[in-house]
């Protein structure tokens, strides 16, 4: 291999340019199918509900208020296995709602009920603790959220005026819990009271008989098992009055058009990744093996068969394009670090260097480079050994 | 034994001109132990012959036989292995493969044989220091000067002991005293029981040789025939 890399450096160079190229973008494409793929995970493993109309509520649990006899009354609808309420808020109601993408939320959740999502029972923490039933003031925080604010676990953070101890950091799931402060609902009412105007004029003109318990901008809803969770989120839509369903399968599909420009997108970057890096590849395989027409000349005016020469260009191109593409898929990596060392500081992560991205591009390489060194070769064994010779002089 | 019969060779030409004819029946038979010498001109077809008996190029017709095998039927494959097993080059530029050393090149000529192994290694070394070039055997190419690089070729073009040896300007690219040394190895390859053809532009190669002809205008002439048993 050493004598590989002494004879081939440029040609190893150039191939690493291109697979890196692929591995950079494919990286990228990889971060944001993690997102959508998670995303969808989440909506296919629970109903969603929200109030009916428009009010403070974000993400999935946008729209009006879901007070509690509406609560009740969805866990009495058959097939319904379980309710969680939620409050879902923008942790800074200055920026647009609908940019959920990227927004940061508060999360409060019921923690006298389990998490009815069959996808996600709990989040996986990465340092720290879950909320428990009787927690209060305390939260966990979803690790991009974590880095852009330098919080860990015993940090203090303050929402709203109200001082809250972090008593759990997620593991990066690179979706939307990655930006969550996640509490008990009862501090996410207040937070709610606290931002919302409107809300805090009602409660005080006493204008409308509203409870603690019915300030929820959503619920969690889980269905029994073998019932169709579609079928199950028609039936609440029939029986509760003043609620917005989500279908299951419907949220998925809208999320999947909401994002179908950035997949196009991907696919586009990606297919452009592909052809540029693998006709740099190829043409990189395909100039080194005719750069050595002499050589394959002389080899074969000493006897080498077409088969002993196919074989030599074969390994010698599967080394190379081994070789190229381990320090192309190495470049990558240290290029995506460097990038995502300076995106953390805003919580972003850029990259996704998956085992199958990582893979494929190496498989991709090898293929396209044996692909390569073999018309290369089948071009060059077709000239007589003297016509190598001349032209390669 | 090499024997050529009815060689044509031509060359297709720019602008519809007529094909350059370069070979036009040209015979040539040298016996095992003889040296011929072929001169001419530059361009008058002498390495276009060797390379067709030598099979490094087709022929538009004729035929070549090595070792009494008619090895211009034969297909690419085949005739590659016989090119191997029967024919052993020394080119005027060495045609020493850069990136390999000096004993890495002699030992090609071993490998496609079939034949690479600790003998072909020990036979390496021996022919090396019988040119005065093993101390430089693990050195590359571009560190020996021309005449070590020829040497170290010829090494290559003998280690399989072939029964036909086929030298292009030889000496095209040395000095007079590394030219000597090479012209005299082709001699003792010749008094071995090889047969031996030598093509050159300069008459002096002549010396020694069992038959000299000369290219001209596509045909080979006889100029000299010393042993007339052996070469015509």
């Amino acid at each position: 291999m050493g004598r590989i890399t002494r004879r081939y450096g440029f040609t190893i160079a150039g191939i690493a340019i291109g697979v890196a190229g692929i591995v950079a973008l494919g990286a990228m494409g990889e971060r944001i199918v993690r997102f959508i793929e998670g995303g969808d995970r989440f909506v296919l493993g629970q109903i969603s509900v929200a109030g009916k109309g428009m009010g403070m509520g974000a993400g999935f649990t946008a729209g009006g208020m879901l007070p509690a006899s509406a609560i009740r009354a969805i866990a009495a609808v058959p097939g319904v296995s379980g309710v969680q309420a939620q409050v879902m808020l923008p942790l800074n109601p200055s920026t647009s709602q609908f940019m959920t993408l990227t927004q940061e939320l508060i999360l409060g959740v019921d923690l006298s009920v389990p998490s009815p999502n069959r996808q996600f029972p709990t989040l996986p923490i990465r340092e720290g603790r879950q909320l428990r039933a009787g927690d209060r003031g305390v939260a966990v925080v979803g690790a991009s959220f974590a880095t852009s604010h330098g919080l860990r676990v015993g940090s203090a953070l303050t929402l709203e005026g109200e001082a809250y101890r972090v008593v759990g950091v997620l593991e990066r799931t690179l979706t939307a819990p990655d930006r969550f402060v996640m509490v008990a609902i009862e501090d996410a009412r207040r937070q709610w009271v606290a931002k919302d105007r409107m809300l805090r004029t009602i409660i005080a003109s006493g204008a409308a008989a509203v409870n603690a318990a019915d300030l929820n901008t959503g619920a969690a809803v889980g269905w029994r098992d073998g019932e169709d969770p579609d079928a199950v989120a028609r039936r609440i839509t029939e029986r509760v009055e003043g609620v917005n369903v989500q279908i299951p399968s419907e949220l998925s599909a809208l999320l999947r058009s909401s994002t179908a420009f950035f997949s196009a997108l991907l696919g586009g970057i990606g297919a452009l990744a592909f052809v540029i890096g693998g006709l740099s590849l190829a043409n990189t395989i395909a100039a080194a093996v005719f750069e050595r027409l002499r050589d394959f000349g002389v080899k074969r005016a000493l006897g080498a068969t077409d088969w002993q020469l196919g074989r030599e260009v074969l390994a010698e191109a599967l080394a190379v394009t081994l070789s190229g593409g381990a320090v192309g898929v190495a470049l990558a990596i240290l290029l995506g670090a460097s990038v995502d060392r300076w995106a953390a500081r805003s919580g972003q992560q850029l990259f996704l260097f998956s085992g199958r991205l990582l893979g494929g591009a190496l498989v991709f390489s090898v293929l396209l480079g044996a692909a390569a060194a073999a018309y290369a070769t089948l071009r060059v064994v077709r000239l007589s050994p003297a016509e190598a010779i001349r032209r390669g002089a | 034994m090499l024997e050529a019969r009815g060689l044509v060779k031509a060359y297709a030409t720019p602008r519809g001109k007529p094909p350059l004819r370069v070979l036009d029946g040209v015979d040539l038979c040298v016996a095992g132990g003889r040296l011929a010498v072929v001169l001419g001109a530059s361009g008058s077809g002498k390495s276009t012959l060797l390379n067709v008996v030598g099979l490094l190029e087709d022929a538009d017709a004729g035929e070549v036989t090595l070792g009494g095998e008619r090895v211009s039927a034969l297909g690419r494959s085949a005739r590659s292995r016989a090119r191997g097993r029967y024919v052993g080059f020394v080119f005027q530029s060495f045609l020493l493969l850069p990136s390999l050393t000096a004993l890495d090149n002699v030992l090609l000529a071993a490998r496609y044989a079939g034949r690479a192994g600790a003998d072909a290694r020990r036979r390496a070394r021996d022919l090396l220091a019988q040119f005065g070039v093993l101390e430089r055997q693990a050195h590359y190419p571009p560190q020996l000067s021309g005449g070590e690089q020829q040497r170290v070729a010829f090494c290559r073009a003998v280690l399989n002991d072939p029964p036909v040896l086929l030298a292009d300007e030889p000496t095209g690219n040395l000095d007079d005293a590394n030219g000597r040394v090479i012209l005299d190895a082709l001699r003792a390859r010749a008094r071995a029981g090889a047969a031996v053809v030598v093509v050159s532009h300069r008459a002096d190669a002549a010396g020694g040789a069992d038959a000299v002809y000369r290219m001209r205008d596509g045909r080979l002439e006889s100029e000299r025939a010393v042993h007339q048993g052996g070469t015509r």
